[in-house]
């Protein structure tokens, strides 16, 4: 029972962690280009 | 003999007279690749690279392009580089800008042209920089159209994802304590904070949905938005009221539906912007400077400040900036990217000019008709952009929306009149009809995506169902049914040896098919000297000592006295094959052709077709076409030239061959990238799947909500039942959905 207090609370804050890198780093244009960067290592020696 | 050995620029491949680069701004794009270490890009490259514009020094065209200061102290800019036709090129810009003092970071998009740079602004500035990549024969230009909307989508579609998994746990504890018990202050704690993690979800990631509903709304028409944001509301409305009395709250399949319908309209969008992204490309053709020709002299302006009536000085490599009228001198401009036609055209005064054009040799002076937004390349873009722009439409989900909405409205009415409030809910909330409204876009987006990923680049929704339910091919011949460059079929081995060594001189179509021929027959090529080429009518030059001038004949050329060479335009190595697998689908496969009968007929031959039309202009074509539609025939078009947009548009669908005039691609449903035909088997394949696997998901998805409105009118609808059967009939949408991209 009080397990489950302590745990449910720090699950959330856990994925809202996630969440917020998630929210920061497709701002920042991470996501912006999925198929331009896999190409690019190949062209390099 | 003579020392005036022809060869070929090494920069650019355009054939000179002596060895050595054919111009200065080759010489110097080369000596910055060579300055840079970057000489492996000559390996590399696939095409050969663009002639740089003597104009390259000082451009206004990225002086608009918004520069962002970083919290560093440096300077980020997003560009568009026009001229980029393969990997290579992109990476000696990338590479030639890194070499910039003071350029931290470079990156160049092969495939869109989009590139992003970092500098500090101590060391260097833009001109700098933009200066560089023009100098080596690209077009840096400001990039008009910012990318943040699709981010906007993107992250309300991951926080949507975020809350709906969240909710789903926490539900699934309330659910097992439904059966097993559960102690009250546990189960207030997970509807509380079930509550609290869908609030995001429902006030923030469902504003599109609810905007578009309310938008519609304004206008007077019921869009299927309008039935799911009255979902969506009914469901928070009563997830809050239903936790703070302790009882079932559903929010689990509130946020799912959400996660679910944002993520539709993810896959939608990035359908669309390769779209957009195509026509910022043709935006990217016309330059952004031009020479002006004033009282005193020549001046350097911005395109965009050009009017009409100004004069403007074209020259050598130099591309026109806007559109015009020749009134003095005499020069060959390529407008391939127009027209479709590889091969230069004279100009002489009194000649139109496109901006975009290319001067091959030559210069001209030309008056301005129209400049900047008024040009014929930019209201193409334009165009191409607003078509773009049309979002995928449902069709069939939206033509069902007002009947559902009224129904869904009457219904929760009359389970209010007669059950009561708690049932009127249950009716507007199981009656969302969210696989209805994820069936169409999603199996559209799959399909779209499936089509483009075979070649075959699809304008849109609509333009995929009308596909589908094609029964009638008709192919144009030249350049499409024949890859439109003609192919040496007879020649003696001594006139093929002669007639070669002229046209190694030369970049003319059929000069490149002689000198395939020459070396496919293991001939060894003959020196040439003093080599000319007179436009439209041949090569004259010196080999062997004597001599010797090619000329048209009647099959083919002609090495004057000494024989002919037959050439023809080849059938693609695919026709016959794809004619042959539209046909066992059922389909009828027709040529229609403005060439004489024999040549059409051989063809038509070759490539089995059912029927064949020649001498057919491009009225013609359209009326054939007309009349095919009115004996009940849903015609696609395949076709390439500027003659054949009005084929293109009279067609239930039109194709063009993305290698073609950029004026066909303007009015065509569908376009044809890379090689081949294979592209319009597979795109119709896919079509028909896509289109099945739509009218089957909409019918699931209407079963399923009759179903659940009818179970909670009764007041059976328990939140188990409704908990499971909304996720389940979503994931059936999707799993419907996914088949397509098998086809």
């Amino acid at each position: 029972m009080n397990g489950i207090l302590l745990l449910i609370p720090l699950s959330v804050a856990l994925g809202a962690t996630f969440a917020f890198l998630f929210l920061r780093a497709a701002r920042e244009g991470q996501f912006d280009e999925l198929d331009e960067e896999g190409r690019k290592i190949l062209g390099d020696e | 003999m003579s020392a005036r050995i022809a060869t070929r620029c090494p920069h650019c491949g355009t054939a000179v007279e002596e060895p050595g680069f054919c111009c200065a701004g080759c010489e110097m794009a080369a000596a910055i690749i060579r300055g840079a270490g970057l000489e492996r890009y000559y390996v590399e490259r696939t095409a050969p690279a663009p002639r740089p514009a003597y104009t390259a020094s000082a451009g206004p065209a990225w002086s608009e392009a918004p520069v962002e200061t970083l919290p560093d102290g440096n300077c980020e800019v997003r560009l568009h580089v026009g001229g980029l036709t393969c990997a290579a090129c992109a990476w000696v810009t990338e590479r030639v800008v890194l070499a910039v003092p003071g350029v931290g970071e470079a990156t160049v998009s092969p495939a869109t042209g989009r590139a992003r740079v970092v500098w500090d602004p101590t060391q260097t500035d833009l001109d700098a920089i933009c200066g560089r990549v023009a100098a080596i024969g690209y077009r840096p230009r400001a990039l008009a159209a910012a990318a943040a909307p699709d981010r906007e989508l993107l992250l309300r579609v991951g926080v949507a994802a975020f809350c709906a998994m969240n909710v789903m746990l926490l539900s699934a504890g309330l659910y097992a304590g439904w059966f097993d018990g559960i102690a009250p202050r546990e189960a207030a704690l997970l509807r509380w904070t079930a509550l609290a993690i869908s609030t995001p979800s429902a006030l923030w990631c469902a504003e599109p949905l609810l905007r578009g509903a309310w938008g519609a709304l304004r206008q007077r028409t019921l869009s299927v938005d309008l039935p799911v944001a009255l979902g969506v509301v009914a469901m928070y409305a009563h997830g809050v009221v239903a936790t703070i009395r302790g009882e079932e709250a559903w929010l689990d399949s509130m946020t799912m539906l959400v996660a679910l319908l944002l993520g539709g309209r993810l896959l939608e969008q990035g359908g669309r912007r390769r779209a957009v992204e195509a026509a910022q490309a043709l935006a990217g053709i016309a330059p952004a400077v031009a020479r002006r020709v004033t009282a005193t002299g020549i001046e350097r302006v911005p395109a965009a400040r050009l009017s009409p009536g100004d004069r403007l000085l074209v020259g050598l490599g130099e591309q026109v900036a806007a559109d015009g009228v020749v009134v003095s001198g005499a020069a060959r401009v390529r407008m391939a990217l127009l027209t479709g036609e590889s091969e230069p055209i004279a100009l002489t005064p009194g000649d139109r000019v496109v901006a975009g054009a290319v001067a091959e040799d030559g210069s001209v002076e030309v008056r301005v008709t129209a400049a900047g937004e008024d040009t014929l390349v930019a209201k193409m873009a334009a165009e191409l952009a607003r078509a773009a722009d049309r979002p995928v439409a449902p069709v069939l989900a939206d033509r069902m929306a007002p009947a559902f909405t009224v129904a869904t409205l009457v219904l929760a009415g009359v389970g209010l009149a007669v059950q009561g409030p708690s049932v009127a809910l249950a009716v507007l909330v199981v009656a969302c009809p969210c696989a209805l409204a994820l069936a169409a876009p999603l199996t559209t987006a799959v399909g779209l995506g499936a089509a483009a990923r075979r070649g075959l680049l699809v304008r849109g929704g609509d333009a995929l169902r009308r596909l589908a339910e094609v029964d009638l091919v008709a192919f144009d011949k030249t350049g499409t049914l024949t890859a439109g460059e003609p192919v040496v079929v007879a020649a003696d081995d001594a006139v093929l040896r002669v007639a070669a060594a002229l046209a190694r001189h030369s970049a003319h179509p059929v000069s490149r098919a002689l000198v395939t021929a020459a070396s496919a027959r293991g001939i060894p090529l003959a020196d040439a000297h003093e080599v000319h080429e007179v436009p439209g009518e041949g090569l004259t030059g010196i080999v062997d000592g004597q001599p010797v001038r090619l000329a048209r004949g009647a099959h083919g050329v002609a090495v004057v006295g000494m024989g002919e060479i037959r050439l023809r335009d080849a059938l693609r190595p695919d026709a016959a094959r794809i004619v042959a697998a539209l046909q066992a689908r059922g389909l009828r496969v027709a040529l229609l052709s403005g060439d004489s009968a024999p040549v059409v007929a051989r063809i038509a031959g070759e490539a089995r077709v059912d029927e064949f039309v020649a001498h057919a202009r491009p009225e013609d074509k359209v009326a054939w076409i007309v009349a095919r539609r009115a004996e009940g025939r849903r015609v696609l078009f395949v076709g390439d030239g500027v003659n054949d947009g009005p084929a293109l548009a009279a067609a239930d669908v039109g194709a063009a061959m993305g290698e073609g005039a950029a004026s066909s691609v303007l009015v065509a449903d569908a376009v044809l990238v890379g090689e081949g035909l294979a592209p319009v088997l597979a795109g119709l394949r896919v079509a028909v799947s896509a289109h099945g696997a739509m009218r089957a998901g909409v019918g699931r998805a209407l079963a399923y909500n009759v179903l659940a409105v009818a179970v909670a009118l009764a007041g059976w609808m328990n939140p188990l039942a409704a908990a499971v059967a909304m996720p389940i009939s979503s994931a059936v949408a999707i799993w419907g959905a996914r088949r397509v991209e098998a086809a």
